[in-house]
């Protein structure tokens, strides 16, 4: 419940943040959505030229680019320093957070917003909407598949950027694993194989930000339900325990710095 | 010439020193063209037909390993010039002797060149392997003249926007969407081939067919008229976008102001 409280008190003081420079945060909002809508017309001319891919129909990429986008947004407007922990922690800016009597990774992750992800999250329901699939309990339904793809999400930006305390370095190989784990979830999961898909649910979990969630919001299933709060709690604890692992080999670089 | 021909030098040094940096960065396409392959397949497959549109498997992969290799393999130039307006680093290039637009394509150029080697050499080794030999070694010279162009009129547009930087508080938006409008209407994603005959026109009649369909088109099935068509196509975006970026340049440096040193 204190931490709850901290973490409100936290997204509040970054929304006034954000909100300092208005006409950027809007700009930068509105760009994304268009961007979004922009990118999504790719997949409106393929399917008018293909029609489906093993049954895959335009509808359903408009469900699974829903899901996706919002829990996109989401993971930026809530733990925007998600995207960049290894500069983090080879910046030696942990320092900043290990110092203070609260959880470090929920400090870290938190302390940032990332201001266009406000647009990829609302782009997300527009396109719900847009799908033809939409009912009221349907919404219901894409609000809970976007809650447990953003904890997928955020574990594996977690998991991946710790092993930063042991490779020295993370940059390049984040940006891989986002744009691997963004890729696999916005494409149709019937391209893939049984090989891949085991990787999608295992090692990228792409399968938890787009196909799985995509399909719950089209019918509930508690099977569904159940193996999306599995992946969350189980990737969630692994990237915290792999985070704290990680920490013990954290050095600090004595540097003086200023969070703000 | 000499001394922009030393920047590229320093860029393309700059940008070989780091080799596994290079390598790294690069492995990006091959989880793009695994993923192509994978939807191009069944879509061909799906079809019952060797050729769509009149292009094969094997064609619209190289198609858009080319694609692939000229959008990763360009540099963010919005970015960089962007950020040296809103910070004032613009001023320690300012004076210097040498024309800031064209140190820009220059160290552009060097940063580019070993990127899109490095691409274009390690998706081509995963396209020849699933999808076939690359096309016929007489189309590369075409397509090369056409991939020349392109990456000098992605440059304008790029710069462009890192200009834009002078009167607006934030530019990414607009590299956002020119990304996204070369995805759709360059046929970064689909040839454009495969798009709605009137798509196709409203297409070739803006600057983004000319980005990436015409260098990636030219490569797997050229032809003469094609050529023609699309290196008319690229000058007269050049010689648009190139004049409004001389434009947006004299009028930004009015807006100038350094503060300190």
């Amino acid at each position: 419940m204190r931490e709850l409280r901290f973490l409100l008190s936290l997204w509040k003081t970054n929304l006034a943040a954000a909100m300092e420079y208005r006409l950027a945060f809007i700009f930068q909002s509105i760009g994304m959505i268009l961007n979004d809508g922009v990118y999504f017309l790719v997949w409106v001319i393929f399917f008018d030229r293909f029609k489906d891919v093993r049954g895959w129909e335009l509808p359903d990429m408009f469900l699974v680019f829903g899901v996706s986008a919002s829990a996109f947004g989401l993971v930026g407007m809530l733990f925007g320093n998600a995207f960049n922990l290894s500069e983090i922690i080879i910046g030696g800016r942990l320092d900043y957070y290990l110092s203070l009597p609260r959880p470090v990774l929920l400090h870290a992750l938190a302390s940032r917003v990332v201001p266009s992800g406000f647009g990829d999250f609302l782009y997300g329901f527009i396109s719900y909407i847009a799908s033809g699939k939409f009912t009221w309990d349907g919404l219901g339904r894409f609000i809970l598949a976007v809650l447990l793809a953003s904890a997928v999400f955020t574990a594996f930006l977690v998991i991946v950027q710790s092993l930063t305390f042991w490779m020295g370095t993370g940059g390049t190989f984040t940006q891989l694993a986002i744009n691997a784990m963004v890729t696999f979830a916005l494409y149709p999961i019937t391209l893939f194989n049984q090989a891949a898909k085991v990787i999608l649910f295992l090692v990228v979990p792409a399968a938890f930000m787009g196909a799985v969630p995509a399909g719950f919001v089209r019918g509930f299933s508690w099977s569904t339900l159940g193996l999306m709060t599995l992946a969350a709690a189980g990737f969630l604890s692994a990237a915290i325990l792999l985070f704290h692992l990680g920490l013990r080999r954290y050095e600090s670089g004595s540097a003086i710095q200023t969070e703000v | 010439m000499k001394k922009y021909l030393a920047i590229l030098n320093i860029n393309l040094l700059n940008s070989l020193a780091y080799p596994a940096e290079l390598l790294t960065r690069s492995l990006m396409i091959l989880l793009f063209m695994w993923i192509f392959y994978q939807l191009w397949g069944v879509t061909f497959a799906a079809s019952g037909s060797d050729v769509l549109n009149g292009l094969s498997l094997r064609d619209t992969m190289w198609y858009l390993l080319l694609a692939e290799t000229l959008e990763l393999g360009r540099p963010r130039l919005a970015r960089v010039i962007s950020q040296q307006v809103k910070d004032g680093s613009i001023a320690y290039l300012l004076n210097k002797p040498y024309d800031f637009i064209i140190y820009q394509l220059s160290s552009g150029l060097g940063e580019s060149l070993p990127r899109m080697g490095m691409l274009f050499l390690l998706g081509g080794a995963l396209t020849w392997i699933m999808a076939g030999p690359p096309p016929d070694l007489v189309n590369w010279p075409l397509a090369l003249i056409a991939l020349t162009g392109a990456w000098l009129l992605h440059f304008c547009a790029n710069a462009l926007i890192g200009l834009a930087a002078f009167v607006a508080e934030e530019v990414a938006p607009f590299e956002w969407i020119y990304q996204k409008f070369t995805f759709v209407l360059g046929g970064m994603l689909i040839p454009l081939d495969f798009y709605p005959v009137w798509l196709q026109a409203v297409s070739k009649s803006l600057p983004f067919a000319y980005m990436m369909y015409g260098p990636a088109r030219l490569f797997v099935r050229p032809d003469p008229a094609l050529f023609a068509q699309i290196i008319i196509g690229q000058l007269v975006w050049l010689a648009v976008l190139g004049g409004l970026l001389a434009l947006a340049y004299s009028r930004g440096l009015r807006r100038l102001a350094i503060n300190g040193g």
